[in-house]
This record gives C-alpha cells, sequence and structure tokens, in this order.
C-alpha cells in the first residue's frame, strides 16, 4: 500500500529545499502552513478547504460537506439501472427494453455507461507503470474508475478524455502520501493520539489503569515517558496539526476526519472536479479536453492556449520563435499533451508535486474580465504561470531546437522532454516570466491565425451524449424518428407557411405579369412590391430550411419567368378564350421557356445558391442581394421593354439597395393615383376569391386564364379590394397563431398588415 | 446482466426472404452476449449473419437446415442457468407441453427453448420454464394461422431471468416482459 521506496525520501527532502532555496524567490508567498502535508495544502489551493488562517473545525466541517456530496452522488449515478425498482412496470416498454435503440432508455444509457468504462479502463491498466505497487493494485483502480466515471457522467459534454486519469493520479498520490506521513507520526508520537472524547484527555496510562500494571516493570518506562512531555502544545505545531486532523470526535464525527483514509476516494474527487472545473477561475483544465471553439474567439481552447504560448514566445525569444515557426512547429503538437495533463507526462511524479505545488499556490481568481483579454484560458496568475512554465521548458531546449532543420526532429525534442532536469533553475526562469506572460496575455492583439489541424471539422454539431458518441444506430434512429416528431410540431406551421408561400407567389405571378404591360413607373412599384413580398416571405418561413426556401424560391423565379413570358407570347393572340387552351399553351410555353430564360434564371438561382450557407435565420443581407438578383433577373427578361426612363430605373435600385422592412409601405401612397395603376390589383382581385388564396400553387395556372380576361367593371374592384384586404388579414392572423416566430418574422407580419391596411384604404375610396 | 437472444425458425431462404427491418434495426452488435436459435435458418448466410451480432452462436438443428452438423439438442448454463436447446420437431405432439416437460427433465434443464409451431410461448410450470420464441420473420407455418414475427430476449442476472419478447403487429414492434425467479435449491 505504501508508495515506492525511493519516492519518499524524495518527497521529504524536497520541501525542506524548497522552502530553504525559494524563499527568496517568493517572498511574497503566503505562509504555508501546511508544508509538508501536501494534500491538505493542495486542497486549500485549490479552494476545497478553507484558507490556511481558519480553524480545524471549519476544516473538518467543509471536508465533511464535500465528502457528503461525493456519496450522494455516487450513490445516485452507479446503482445500474436494470436493477430495477417495480415503478418500472408501467414505464414505456417499448422505450425501455434492452434492444432498444432509443438512446433515452434506461439500457440505453447503461450500454453508455458500459462503454464509458471500458475507455477509462483501458487507460487505467497504463497508468504510471513505473510506480505500478502503487497505482495499479485493484482497490486504487477501482478508486480510481469510479471517480472518473463519476465525473464524466456528471459533464456529459466533456465525457472521458484520455489524460484525465493522469490529472487524477497525483491528487490520489498525494492524499495518500498525506496518510503516511500520519501513519509515521502516529508511530513516533502514539501516545499524543488520545482520546478527547470528554474534553480532557485521557491517557490510556491512567493512575487507577497503572496500578493494575504494578508489577509490570514497564510501568516504570512509561510513566517515565509521560513524564517528559505532558501536553500537545509542546510539540512541533506541525506535528500538532496532523495529530488534530486524525480527530474523530468534531461535529462531524468521523466524516470529519481530515486526513482519512476512509474518504480519500471523496477527497481525491473533490479535487479532480475543483481542478477540472477551475472553480470560477480562469484557468479550469476541463476546457483543454474540448474540442469546442469556446464563444469568444471561435477557437478551441487547445489552440487559443497554444497561440498563447506562443505569443509569449515570441516577446521573450523572438529569433527561436521565428524558427520554429518557419519550420512549421505548431505549438499545439507538444502543448497539448503538456498542458492537458499540466506537464504530468514531462517529470517524473516527485518532479511533479513540486511543479504543482508551485502551480496550485497561484491564485487562480480572474486577473480582468473577459471581453478585455483575448487569451481567457490564462487569464490568471496560476494561468500565467503555467504558460511562463511551457515558454521557460521550450526555452530550456533552445540549443538543440535552434540547432535542428527539421520539424520532425523538433518536435521529438519537445515532447520527450529530458529527465535530468534542474527543476529549481526552470521554476526560478518562470517565475521571471510570469510578468511578461500577463502583459501578453492582456494584449489585445489578434491571435495568429495558424493552420489549425485541430479546429474546424470538430465543430460539427456536438454529441448530446458525452464519453461515447451516439454510435451509427442511434443516430440513425434519431434520424429516422426525428421526422415523425418534427412533423407533430411543425403540422400547422407548415401549413401556414404553405398559405402564405401559396398566396405570395400568386401576387408575385401577377406582379410580374403586370410589370410588362404597365410603364415604368407603375413597374417600380410592382417591383417593389415583388421585394417587399420575397424578403416578407423569406423572413416569416424562415423555420424551415433554408434549402426548402431556395428552392422555392428559384420556383418561384421560374414560375415568374415563364408566366412573363407567357404573357408576352399571349398577349399577342388576344382572341384566345378557352381557358384549357390557354392551360396547355401556358404549360408548354413554360417548358419550352425554360430553356430560354435558362440563362437569366440561372443567374438568379445562383444568387440563391449560397443561402443554404448561412442556415435558417436569414440575415438581412443575403435577401437584399436575393431581390436585388431577382430584379436582375426579372428586368433581364424584360430587355425588350422600352427602358424609357432610366432615372426612375437608378432611383428605384436605390431605394431598393437601401431596403428593408423598415422602409415604409407609405412609399407606395405616394405615388400618383390612377385607376390604371392598380391593374394588377384589380386583375389579382378578380381571382381572390376564386383562388381562395389557401389553396396551392396549382391554382396558379387557373390564375393565368383568368388575367387574361380583360375589360370587367371598376365597380367590382372595390369589392374585390375588401375581400382581399380581408383575406390577407385572415392569413396574418393564421401565421401569427403559430408559434416560435423570430423576431424578423413578426416584423414582416407587421409590414404584411400596412400592406394589407392599404389594400383597405384604397377601397375606401 | 447477461443478455441471451433466443431466435429461430426463420426459414431463409425458402419461406421468407429476410428479418424484418425494424428487427434487423434492433438487433446490433455488442450488446447481446449469447444467441441460441432453435433451428431453421436455414442457409449459412443466416449463420453467419448471427455470428457478426454476437460470437458466442449455439444452434440445433431444425429440418429444413441445410446444415447438418448441428446437433439435436444442447445445454448451456449461463449464469446459475442451465438452458436446453431443441428445435422441436422431434417432441410430438407438436408444442405439447407435458411432452416437452418430459423432455426438459431428460435434459435437465431450467430453461427449454424450442420452436417449430412458429408461435411464441412462455410457460412455467414447477420445473422450470419452457420458451418459444416463435419465427422471427413470421413464415408460413402448416400448424399455425397468422403467425407474428417474434424473437426473445432474456436478461439473467443472478437467480433471476427476465424475459422479454419482441413480436411485430402490424407493423409495430411490440415488447412484453415476464419475470421468472430460480428457487434456489440446491443442485447436486
Amino acid at each position: 500500500m505504501s508508495p515506492a521506496a525511493p519516492i519518499e525520501p524524495n518527497k521529504k527532502t524536497l520541501p525542506e529545499s524548497s522552502s530553504s532555496a525559494w524563499g527568496e524567490l517568493s517572498p511574497e508567498r503566503s505562509y504555508r502552513r501546511f508544508g509538508d502535508l501536501r494534500g491538505v495544502q493542495w486542497r486549500i489551493d485549490l479552494g476545497i478547504l478553507p484558507s490556511s488562517s481558519s480553524s480545524i473545525d471549519d476544516f473538518r466541517r467543509v471536508t465533511a460537506n464535500c465528502r457528503r456530496s461525493y456519496a450522494a452522488l455516487r450513490r445516485r449515478l452507479l446503482i445500474s439501472p436494470p436493477i430495477s425498482r417495480d415503478e418500472r412496470h408501467f414505464r414505456d416498454l417499448v422505450m425501455d427494453n434492452p434492444l432498444s435503440q432509443n438512446p433515452d432508455s434506461m439500457w440505453g444509457q447503461f450500454f453508455h455507461k458500459a462503454e464509458l468504462e471500458r475507455t477509462v479502463d483501458q487507460d487505467l491498466s497504463r497508468l504510471y507503470p513505473e510506480h505500478g505497487s502503487y497505482f495499479q493494485t485493484p482497490e486504487r483502480q477501482g478508486v480510481l474508475r469510479r471517480i472518473l466515471l463519476l465525473w464524466c457522467i456528471r459533464h456529459p459534454n466533456y465525457g472521458y478524455r484520455q489524460g484525465m486519469h493522469e490529472l487524477l493520479a497525483p491528487l490520489l498520490y498525494v492524499l495518500q502520501a498525506d496518510l503516511e506521513r500520519l501513519s509515521e507520526v502516529r508511530k513516533l508520537y502514539k501516545d499524543y493520539f488520545t482520546d478527547n472524547f470528554d474534553g480532557l484527555s485521557l491517557n490510556v496510562t491512567d493512575l487507577s489503569y497503572n496500578s493494575d500494571l504494578e508489577k509490570d516493570e514497564d510501568n516504570m518506562g512509561i510513566q517515565k515517558d509521560m513524564v517528559k512531555v505532558h501536553h500537545l502544545n509542546e510539540l512541533d505545531p506541525k506535528i500538532q496539526t496532523i495529530i488534530s486532523f486524525s480527530d474523530a470526535y468534531g461535529a462531524e464525527g468521523e466524516l470529519g476526519i481530515v486526513l482519512s483514509e476512509k474518504f480519500i476516494e471523496h477527497d481525491a474527487y473533490s479535487m479532480f472536479d475543483v481542478l477540472m472545473n477551475g472553480d470560477e477561475g480562469a484557468v479550469a483544465m476541463a476546457n483543454f479536453f474540448s474540442q469546442f471553439p469556446s464563444p469568444e474567439n471561435g477557437l478551441p481552447p487547445v489552440l487559443e492556449a497554444s497561440s498563447a504560448l506562443y505569443r509569449l514566445l515570441s516577446t521573450v525569444d523572438f529569433s527561436l520563435y521565428t524558427h520554429l515557426v518557419e519550420l512549421g512547429v505548431e505549438p499545439q503538437y507538444f502543448a497539448l499533451r503538456w498542458l492537458r495533463v499540466l506537464f504530468g507526462r514531462e517529470f517524473a511524479l516527485a518532479d511533479l508535486l513540486v511543479i504543482w505545488d508551485e502551480i496550485f499556490a497561484l491564485d487562480n481568481t480572474k486577473l480582468k474580465k473577459e471581453k478585455e483579454v483575448k487569451f481567457n484560458v490564462f487569464n490568471s496568475l496560476r494561468g500565467a504561470f503555467i504558460s511562463a512554465l511551457a515558454v521557460s521548458m521550450i526555452l530550456y531546449l533552445r540549443s538543440s531546437l535552434l540547432a535542428t532543420e527539421n520539424a520532425t526532429s523538433c518536435l521529438q525534442r519537445l515532447l520527450s522532454f529530458p529527465e535530468d532536469v534542474n527543476l529549481r533553475k526552470l521554476l526560478t526562469k518562470a517565475k521571471s516570466l510570469m510578468n511578461l506572460a500577463t502583459d501578453a496575455l492582456n494584449s489585445v492583439l489578434e491571435p495568429r491565425g495558424h493552420r489549425h489541424s485541430l479546429s474546424s471539422d470538430q465543430a460539427a454539431h456536438a454529441s448530446p451524449r458525452g464519453g461515447v458518441r451516439e454510435n451509427y444506430w442511434e443516430e440513425q434512429w434519431r434520424v429516422m424518428n426525428k421526422e415523425a416528431e418534427d412533423r407533430k410540431q411543425v403540422g400547422i406551421s407548415r401549413q401556414v407557411r404553405n398559405r402564405i408561400r401559396g398566396w405570395s407567389e400568386k401576387v408575385k405571378a401577377r406582379l410580374a405579369k403586370v410589370t410588362r404591360s404597365t410603364s415604368p413607373f407603375r413597374r417600380n412599384l410592382v417591383d417593389d412590391q415583388t421585394a417587399h413580398l420575397e424578403e416578407n416571405k423569406k423572413l416569416v418561413s424562415g423555420n424551415c430550411s433554408s434549402e426548402q426556401n431556395s428552392n422555392s424560391n428559384s420556383n418561384n423565379n421560374n414560375n415568374n419567368n415563364n408566366n412573363n413570358n407567357n404573357n408576352n407570347n399571349n398577349n399577342n393572340n388576344n382572341n384566345n378564350n378557352n381557358n384549357n387552351n390557354n392551360n396547355n399553351n401556358n404549360n408548354s410555353n413554360n417548358n419550352s421557356n425554360i430553356n430560354e430564360t435558362g440563362s437569366s434564371v440561372e443567374s438568379s438561382s445562383s444568387v440563391i445558391g449560397p443561402e443554404p450557407g448561412p442556415g435558417p435565420g436569414p440575415t438581412v443581407s443575403p435577401s437584399t442581394s436575393i431581390s436585388s438578383g431577382l430584379y436582375r433577373s426579372t428586368e433581364d427578361v424584360f430587355s425588350p421593354v422600352p427602358t424609357s426612363n432610366t432615372t426612375q430605373y437608378s432611383s428605384f435600385n436605390e431605394v431598393k439597395n437601401d431596403i428593408i422592412t423598415k422602409r415604409p409601405v407609405a412609399d407606395l401612397g405616394d405615388e400618383q393615383s390612377s385607376p390604371g395603376k392598380f391593374q394588377w390589383l384589380w386583375r389579382f382581385a378578380k381571382t381572390g376569391p376564386e383562388g381562395s388564396l389557401d389553396k396551392s400553387e396549382a391554382a396558379t395556372s387557373s390564375v393565368n386564364e383568368s388575367d387574361q380576361k380583360n375589360g370587367l367593371p371598376e365597380a367590382v374592384d372595390r369589392n374585390k379590394f375588401k375581400i382581399l384586404a380581408q383575406s390577407m388579414l385572415e392569413n396574418i392572423e393564421v401565421i401569427e397563431s403559430a408559434e416560435n416566430l423570430s423576431e424578423n418574422a413578426l416584423e414582416a407580419l407587421k409590414e404584411l398588415r400596412k400592406i394589407k391596411n392599404l389594400l383597405s384604404e384604397r377601397v375606401l375610396d | 446482466m447477461v443478455l441471451v437472444l433466443a431466435i429461430g425458425d426463420l426459414h431463409i431462404p425458402h419461406r421468407a426472404p429476410d428479418l424484418p427491418a425494424k428487427f434487423k434495426s434492433m438487433l446490433v452488435p455488442g450488446k447481446i452476449q449469447h444467441i441460441i436459435c432453435t433451428g431453421n435458418l436455414c442457409i449459412k448466410e443466416i449463420h453467419d449473419y448471427l455470428k457478426s451480432l454476437c460470437p458466442s452462436l449455439h444452434i440445433t438443428r431444425g429440418e429444413y437446415d441445410e446444415d447438418s452438423r448441428y446437433p439435436e439438442t444442447k445445454t448451456i448454463t449461463i449464469g446459475q442457468f442451465k438452458i436446453g436447446l431443441c428445435h422441436g420437431h422431434q417432441v410430438v405432439p407438436w408444442g405439447d407441453l407435458d411432452s416437452l416437460a418430459m423432455l426438459q427433465r431428460q435434459l435437465d434443464v431450467d430453461i427449454l427453448v424450442t420452436g417449430h409451431t412458429h408461435q411464441f410461448k412462455a410457460y412455467k410450470h414447477e420445473a422450470g420454464v419452457v420458451i418459444n420464441p416463435g419465427s422471427a420473420t413470421g413464415a408460413y407455418s402448416s400448424i399455425t394461422y397468422d403467425v407474428n414475427p417474434s424473437f426473445v430476449l432474456m436478461d439473467i442476472d443472478g437467480l433471476r431471468v427476465v424475459v422479454y419478447v419482441y413480436e411485430l403487429i402490424d407493423g409495430e414492434v411490440k415488447v412484453d416482459k415476464i419475470d421468472f425467479k430460480k428457487t434456489p435449491t440446491a443442485t447436486i
């Protein structure tokens, strides 16, 4: 059970030498009350235990709390689910059976845990083989495994990554070492481990007890010893604290023994947890294990940290920095391992303990606010020291690095840090670099854009289950059932969107048709309307996939252009009264015209093409470009049309360009009112009641035919406008009733309302 | 926590082309520790497929199996349970509980798994449990009408076995669960 022998004397001598040699280095370091009890000291540094100046009772209390929470956690999370309570009977068996692919079932979780355990075991079997006698015993392995599993289950977004076990191992070791110390002290000063039961110290060698052993010679000896030192306080304070730490009679009872073998697992877990989480400080080791880019600057924290390192190196030793960069040695190749295990793989365990002493001694609170600092990962004294230490390690190898002209040998050198390092020198250098480090980290320069091989492809979707990513089958299941689930939710909103789409397409079709025959002035108006509707439609239906959108848009474009050409052709045949013939003509014309307008349509659809890129939630700029693309295409088609007034077009283009939904619809009202101006509305109004705006695009063909008719009395207009406005209002209300509307959609709805109001105004004229 | 799949009477390719898709999607490698198969697979490809699900595969010979090297009966011990396996066409009358119980006593097993009737059954009688996993493909049977595809998954945990039966009824997978406990009689 004891750690390998060579370690012990090393550990004992080092603290002495360290405290004497480094006294001059860090006068500002606070008095380390528990210098030789690393476990306790580290717990204080990490923030688990209260600061050094508090009393033993506080220590006990905090310790007990930590342990209690760990025990609760363990009870909750490690009980295997299929050992069932009978409440499971009413669980849905279809979901919860062992073969179920549903990842949320209890069995799914069970299999995930089994998977996690397998991964953890793989790593544990290779942990510290040189100290195998300590780390490879089954009990220790069990302890380590439980701690790691619990932490990973608790933090599913990190899962288990190789390296976590190496962070945990020294913590456990240190706690064990403390216990060793305790047992040594116990042996030496066993008389002082008294029973403080009643607040009195009842020594074994009580007078009454003595009387029974009078005959024994040893009595004399014992009595003599007792005479020497009666009271606890006469002992070395360090020994005192050790003894009091083992006292079992505080308020928390056994749970409060600060140095306790029984609860070594609990303590190790709390230390590990705090180390990983950073305890609200800047340096959280868990960050180094995450692959997903941090929100601040879009890089995974490891890359951020590596570039911080290189930045510091560049300020300290520019020539070495340039040398490395020229060779193409990216920092994360070696920094990843250094940081993830906090240099655990570069130094022997004994040295590592010393280094970690230094690291943990420094404060981890954030130095500056997050927004002000580029490298958040190192934004604390502790972080600065870590980066300074890394740089000093690089500097230590300076000569050999500068000598090689080969990236791989550089890396080899960096990755196999020499064994016989003068630790003291290294740490001194690191300390001296610390100030530079804090300056460098707080500078506002951009992090260099190295080509990060680790980055982007892992920025894909974050797996919802930690540890093991969802395996293939579960993903398939989710994909398959996602449609079913989505269908239910999206049902209503889809209907709504369809309605809107149908309606606005019809409107656009009308508008486009009419622009051909109306004056340029009117065409401005109509084109504006088209653009408006286009945007609104896009924004409102922004929830559905953008591909769908763009497909429908391109379809619309096709429809528009085709309808326009139809108009061109059909206007020449005014004698056509047969609806069916018209339809057939239209359809055939559609087909033939598709090829002709291929180029212009392609231009518009290519403009639309990039839209799926930014994903759902259309931003404004693509839509402007798309609508202007639309314009371009419609104008192309209309090129045979005499363009009399270019100035009007340019003005309209300007208006178009500083668009958006904020543009008041009152623009329309500024135009001169003429009866012919609203011919398009009139034509649309005719079709309004028939088309009953809820129908799908199929109705556009019927609308085509009716547009051919001319000469309806205008008296009918007002009625139609009313109906038009009415149906518009209905649709708006339907849309509003759908859930999950974005802000853009709501604004678009407002605009639509304005249009409707305009229409109804015209009615009243 | 040992998962044992009991499956059989697939009759591929003679009476059915393949397992139902929903069953296939559920049977993934890695979850099941043993497969016991009553027989009538019938071809080697199905044997290989089952082997890919789990390397520990036990099969007995059904009358249409093309591989004649399968044994007529088999006994396996998993955990605390002794499981006996036989196709069932040897036991006449087919599907009769008393005759099957006779076979169970003969093999001296706690759980007897047989097939041939293409109908799921799970009986408990004083000596043990008799399970018929039915036909996994719903293949035609001359003795059963309206065959639904079904198979059985046993979760053996100490002295307790939980039998999950998966049936494909009207295109949906239905799952049912039956608990059996073994009385800890001293087996000498």
